[in-house]
């Protein structure tokens, strides 16, 4: 039996964390890996908060001890680093680069800092450190829901210690927007795409 | 979320919501009801789906308590039932619980009940243990979704053995909970007529003696081997650190456990109760016979560790008890893996020696800290309403309108999140409906202005009884009903409110009607969008010597983006005019709506996250702030 690999996904209402989730444990499962995930979102309207902790070769508990994370895949910087302030991982950092500061900056409510210090503060947590340009990557998106999770879970099929199969991901991609033909064909573009975007650092 | 599907039949990856729904069609359930409750939502959400279906009746209930009478009807009428709600759902349908508890049931009856530790999603956490304790009743709980679908069963089986109600506890964990089960797919219609058999002489008074009865059912459930066989021992597999030491555990949180139990390299046999009330007295002293030291591991209230108490207290058994306090195991939260490692430290020590307990033990876990130096602030990332939500426009209208120390109780829905600064409308919060029965205190206590906020779902479910004790006794309030035709909160399940189109199979409510109808003689319909006028019409109301009601109206976001082509979104713009714009912040200060942000000293809409819903248009002074269908614009 193989260990268990501890994967964390944060980001905010709205990113596509729990889809992601879910399609990457349908990949490993289909694959004949054991897995399963929790998500943690509670009150995130759009904007909040959202975690999901996945285990492969797992099928009971998906909590971990979060020191020992071995993936984080971040879809905004600031609950990046949040979840390694709270973790003291070092993890192989899977991160896009955006970096939400919301308008109550703007009404003195909250500080929110530069994002050259969350950059290099994650820095020091990562064990390896792959950077999504999620940044320049939406702005060539037409349509407003932008499909960067996709994009990040086709750039996740490189990496081999993950061990995903790129043509059952697809499967399982096409399989999940099987109702919306229009979904389908931009998240399968977006997977496919997705690899020029990530950049190791 | 969607169905999870996996490729092979027989086994699937399935959320335990939605193995909650397998082990009901697994056991031929009848009649199920339920009323919206985020950890519970996607159980309701997907027998809703099967009753359109036409293969599972199916009910959203206008609350809790009428769901649970609607599954107790079919109970007695010899049709397996099943009733979903939260935590909180309880309390509201637990009057005609306790009551049934003593009737018993026909058919076989299952409470499901998800509690919500953490708060995630909720306004208190509760152990919902306690209830099944309370009102006499058999509590599952499972700890896997494979054994929620098989825990169902035996507890339609036990409920129908013994004639009672039968209640299964979850949590947050083992509900969000994506795993794999064994999966049998159901196509079948399952029929809900079943006969009503008149037995009236039960009924009469002297019901003191149906509490006896009770009693003496839960002394025959407390003996059935099929209940006490959900209580086992579980053996890791590496060598034990100790002979001597017993973890005790509930399911809720038995795979945490075992999982530290592992990473920690103690390997100690683990006693997970699925069986949770009655318990068995014989069962657990045999249990922890072998066992020298007892630590209690539980989420939330220490249910167990008393319970067990009792019963070494009462048998002087020689057990040294380690428990909520010694294993400094939190009282209050989720059980995640970082509030174990202190308890896990504690379990390691030495049992003998006092310095186990005494002090706050550092972890000595395999990491050290990475950083020295100060960490960075990072602000809270407050949950906030979406960037287009309609209540922003009725939120808007309220802080004009009303005057800064004027009192505004509010309601359990998104709305609530008006207290989430910038917008900050809303001075306190109960529970259902408690905004406007609050609302009508204030209005006796205080001489200021008294706004409720509610919305229509929490109006239909409790607000109605609260607004006619206000027109009965000609209580001075206002009574905002935000209404967006869904139970949004929870993610967009239908209300008494929603159009055909959302709930086809539903009759649908004119909340103008129901608020007229219960005697409200000062009542305006208005839309959303019309903010100025609403303005004006809002500080009529509040001038107005009597219960007054303003119903704001303006479509849910989720619903928008449900139903609306997504690359449609995309052609209508809403931008800031630059040579209009005079800089004065009314849009961002006051409406405060997430597009809007600074950007290099300008006020700019984020094309990002913009939905066009046009309501800061109605808000601009002087009228910068532009719609554009099709073409580019920044």
């Amino acid at each position: 039996m193989s260990s268990r690999i501890n994967i964390a996904l944060v980001g905010l209402g709205g990113q596509g964390i729990i889809t992601l989730a879910n399609l990457l444990a349908k990949t490993f499962r289909s694959q004949g890996q054991e897995v399963c995930f929790n998500e943690v979102h509670g009150l995130s309207q759009r904007g909040g908060s959202v975690q999901s902790l996945l285990a492969v070769n797992e099928n009971t508990c998906p909590v971990f001890a979060l020191e020992d994370t071995h993936y984080l895949i971040g879809l905004e910087k600031l609950e990046t680093l949040r979840f390694l302030y709270a973790s003291k991982a070092k993890p192989v950092i899977i991160m896009g680069n955006r970096y939400e500061i919301r308008n109550t900056v703007y009404l003195d409510l909250e500080n929110f800092p530069e994002e050259e210090e969350i950059d290099a503060e994650i820095r020091k947590f990562a064990k390896e450190l792959y950077i999504f340009n999620s940044v320049e990557y939406e702005k060539q998106i037409e349509i407003k829901i932008k499909p960067t999770n996709i994009a990040i879970f086709g750039a996740l099929t490189d990496f081999d210690e993950l061990g995903l199969d790129p043509k059952l991901a697809k499967k399982i991609i096409r399989k999940h927007f099987a109702k919306n033909p229009l979904a389908q064909s931009f998240n399968l573009t977006a997977f496919k795409e997705g690899k020029q975007w990530l950049k190791k650092q | 979320m969607s169905d999870s599907e996996t490729i092979t039949k027989k086994k699937k990856l399935i959320i335990g919501n939605h193995a909650v729904v397998q082990g009901l069609l697994q056991a031929h359930v009848g009649v199920t009801a339920a009323y919206p409750g985020t950890p519970s939502t996607e159980i309701q959400t997907k027998l809703y789906q099967l009753h359109k279906k036409g293969q599972i009746f199916f009910e959203f209930a206008i609350n809790e308590k009428v769901a649970f009478e609607l599954s107790a009807a079919a109970s007695m009428s010899g049709v397996r039932s099943a009733v979903i709600m939260k935590h909180v759902g309880l309390n509201v349908a637990s009057d005609p619980m306790m009551a049934f508890a003593y009737f018993g049931t026909l058919g076989g009856m299952l409470l499901v009940v998800v509690d919500d530790p953490g708060c995630l999603s909720s306004q208190n956490e509760q152990d919902s243990r306690f209830w099944g304790k309370f009102a006499h009743l058999p509590i599952f709980e499972p700890a896997t979704n494979q054994e929620i679908i098989d825990m169902i069963k035996v507890a339609y089986e036990v409920s129908e053995k013994y004639n009672q109600l039968c209640i299964l506890r979850l949590t947050n964990f083992t509900s969000l909970n994506t795993s794999e089960v064994e999966y049998i797919p159901i196509e079948e219609k399952l029929p809900h007529k079943g006969e009503f058999l008149r037995d009236v002489n039960y009924q009469i008074p002297a019901r003191y003696i149906l509490h006896k009865n009770v009693h003496a059912k839960l002394e025959q459930i407390r003996v059935d081997s099929q209940f006490n066989a959900l209580n086992r021992i579980m053996q890791p597999k590496g060598e034990p650190q100790s002979q001597d030491k017993l973890i005790i555990t509930h399911g809720a949180i038995y795979p945490v456990v075992a999982y530290l139990n592992e990473y920690y390299k103690l390997n100690l046999p683990i006693l997970k109760i699925s069986a949770i009330h009655p318990l068995n007295e014989e069962q657990i002293l045999s249990a922890i016979k072998p066992y020298k030291y007892l630590y209690f591991v539980e989420e939330l209230e220490s249910y167990l560790e008393t319970e067990f108490l009792a019963m070494i207290g009462k048998n002087k058994t020689d057990h040294l008890v380690f428990g909520k306090k010694e294993l400094e195991v939190p009282q209050e939260n989720r059980l995640v893996a970082e509030f174990l490692a202190i308890p896990f430290e504690h379990i390691k020590g030495d049992p003998t020696d006092p310095e186990t307990f005494v002090k706050k033990i550092k972890s000595t876990l395999p990491f050290a800290p990475i950083l020295t130096q100060k960490e960075l602030i990072i602000p809270r990332t407050l949950p906030r309403l979406c960037d287009g939500c309609p209540h922003r426009g009725a939120f808007y209208v309220i802080k004009k309108a009303t005057n800064y120390d004027d009192i505004i109780p509010s309601d359990i829905g998104c709305y609530a999140l008006g207290q989430v600064p910038p917008v900050q409308v809303g001075d306190f919060w109960l529970c259902m409906g408690g905004g406007i029965g609050t609302a009508l205190g204030f209005s006796v206590t205080t001489d200021k202005h008294v706004v409720a906020v509610i919305g229509d779902g929490t109006f239909f479910h409790a607000g109605i009884p609260p607004l006619l004790d206000a027109v009965l006794h000609k209580r001075k309030l206002t009574v905002a009903i935000l209404n967006n035709y869904l139970t949004s909160m929870t993610g967009g399940q239908p209300t008494a409110s929603s159009p055909e189109r959302i709930a086809p199979e539903q009759e649908q409510i004119d909340i103008e009607q129901v608020v007229r109808g219960l005697g409200v003689k000062w009542v305006k319909s208005v839309s959303v969008d019309n903010i100025k006028d609403n303005i004006k019409i809002f500080k009529e109301a509040l001038a107005y010597e009597g219960p007054s009601v303003v119903i704001f109206t303006g479509t849910c976001v989720i619903d928008i983006f449900r139903n609306q082509d997504i690359l449609e979104q995309g052609k209508k713009k809403v931008y800031i005019d630059q040579d209009k714009c005079t800089g004065c912040g009314t849009c961002l200060y006051e409406f405060s709506c997430p597009s809007i942000v600074k950007y290099d000293g300008k006020f700019v809409i984020n094309q990002n996250s913009c939905i066009a819903c046009n309501l800061c248009i109605n808000v601009c002074p002087v009228n910068a702030i532009v719609l554009k269908t099709g073409g580019e614009s920044k």
